[in-house]
């Protein structure tokens, strides 16, 4: 089921949307598909810059394209780039707003339940970091004082 | 990674937008329906293991938007591809005449030459079908491709669907096995000789 956050575009696929977005951006005449589709590729690369890329492309389109259809697509992949990139606070922004509109789609709901599993798997990795540092000081000190 | 499964398939899930792709397989893998299905965005991805023949096998089904708009996009994921399900609507002519379109696209993104090909003629519970069994059969059989009607409603056909697709892939050499899994499918092949018919395996595909 997570493949959705770790199944990575391909290099042909990146470059061959690039070079269709930055022709039109070079004329001034870039569309909504254009950039909606090297977006797309952006936010599913491996490199984090990448992703932060393809989210300001979209938050972009967001603001430029009125249509229900276009808005749910941006929001959805905002998710997606957001919880790549480990935001997962701003991920789920998006995935409520757009749950807020249709609160029963299912593939939104499956984006939210990994996102939250990620969270908590994350987060429980934070705490065992943190108390096998609490457990190093412990042996610093007790070195300390054991040669006093 | 888990030794007990035999291999994982790539499977994908095309066809025009509206016949019913995320239906078919959210019944198959989480046994619901929901009648106002949402439009998938892009592409969805559901994964479930199966047991065919006391082997187990992990399927990684991709989901891709019907929509026109996401034509230029969702080919990439026909990469590796060893199965694809060709779905229409028995309702919606049209979307049966446009199977040729997404045959072609199959042809000219999928990665494996020997991929296999399900057709699936969906919605077989309403009651103003366009497509006749028939011919469904027919073009399936003219194109080389499995075939089978469906209702993820009622769930009829949905789970028959998967299976004799896993089972032709399981069965075709050279498109799923790695050199070690070679020997892994003589065993399979072993197991199943009893009841592995080519030509209808269980209720009523035909190939």
């Amino acid at each position: 089921m997570e493949e959705t956050l770790d199944e990575v575009v391909s290099l042909d696929d990146l470059q061959k949307f690039e070079r269709a977005y930055n022709e039109q951006l070079f004329t001034d005449s870039v569309t909504k598909e254009t950039q909606f589709n090297y977006a797309w590729c952006l936010v599913r690369s491996k490199y984090p810059a990448d992703i932060r890329k393809g989210l300001i492309l979209l938050e972009e389109l967001f603001k430029r394209d009125q249509s229900e259809e276009g808005k749910r697509d941006y929001l959805y992949y905002l998710a997606v780039g957001n919880a790549r990139i480990k935001d997962y606070a701003k991920a789920l922004q998006f995935v409520r707003a757009f749950l807020h509109i249709e609160p029963g789609n299912s593939q939104v709901q499956n984006l939210e339940t990994i996102v939250k599993k990620r969270m908590e798997r994350e987060g429980l990795v934070g705490i065992a970091v943190a108390s096998g540092f609490i457990i190093a000081i412990g042996a610093v000190l007790g070195l300390i004082l054991a040669k006093r | 990674m888990d030794d007990s499964v035999l291999t994982t398939l790539k499977i994908l899930i095309i066809g025009e937008s509206g016949v019913g792709k995320s239906s078919l397989l959210m019944r198959f893998v989480d046994n619901e329906f929901n009648a106002d299905q949402a439009i998938t965005i892009g592409v969805d991805f559901k994964c479930k293991k199966i047991s065919l023949n006391g082997n187990t096998i992990k399927l990684a089904i991709w989901d891709t938007a019907g929509q026109e708009r996401f034509r230029t996009l969702t080919p990439s994921y026909y990469r590796d591809a060893q199965g694809a399900i060709l779905v229409y609507d028995v309702t919606k002519k049209e979307s049966f005449t446009k199977l040729e379109t997404w045959l072609n696209e199959l042809e000219t993104y999928s990665t494996k030459s020997n991929i296999v090909k399900m057709v699936v003629g969906n919605k077989i519970d309403m009651e103003n079908r366009e497509v006749s069994r028939d011919d469904g059969m027919k073009f399936a059989r003219r194109h080389a491709t499995l075939f089978i009607e469906s209702s993820a409603k009622t769930t009829d056909g949905v789970q028959c669907a998967f299976e004799e697709l896993v089972q032709k892939i399981i069965q075709t050499p050279g498109l799923w096995e790695t050199q070690e899994e070679t020997s892994k499918r003589a065993a399979f092949r072993a197991s199943s000789d009893d009841d592995a018919q080519q030509s209808s395996y269980c209720c009523g595909g035909y190939f």
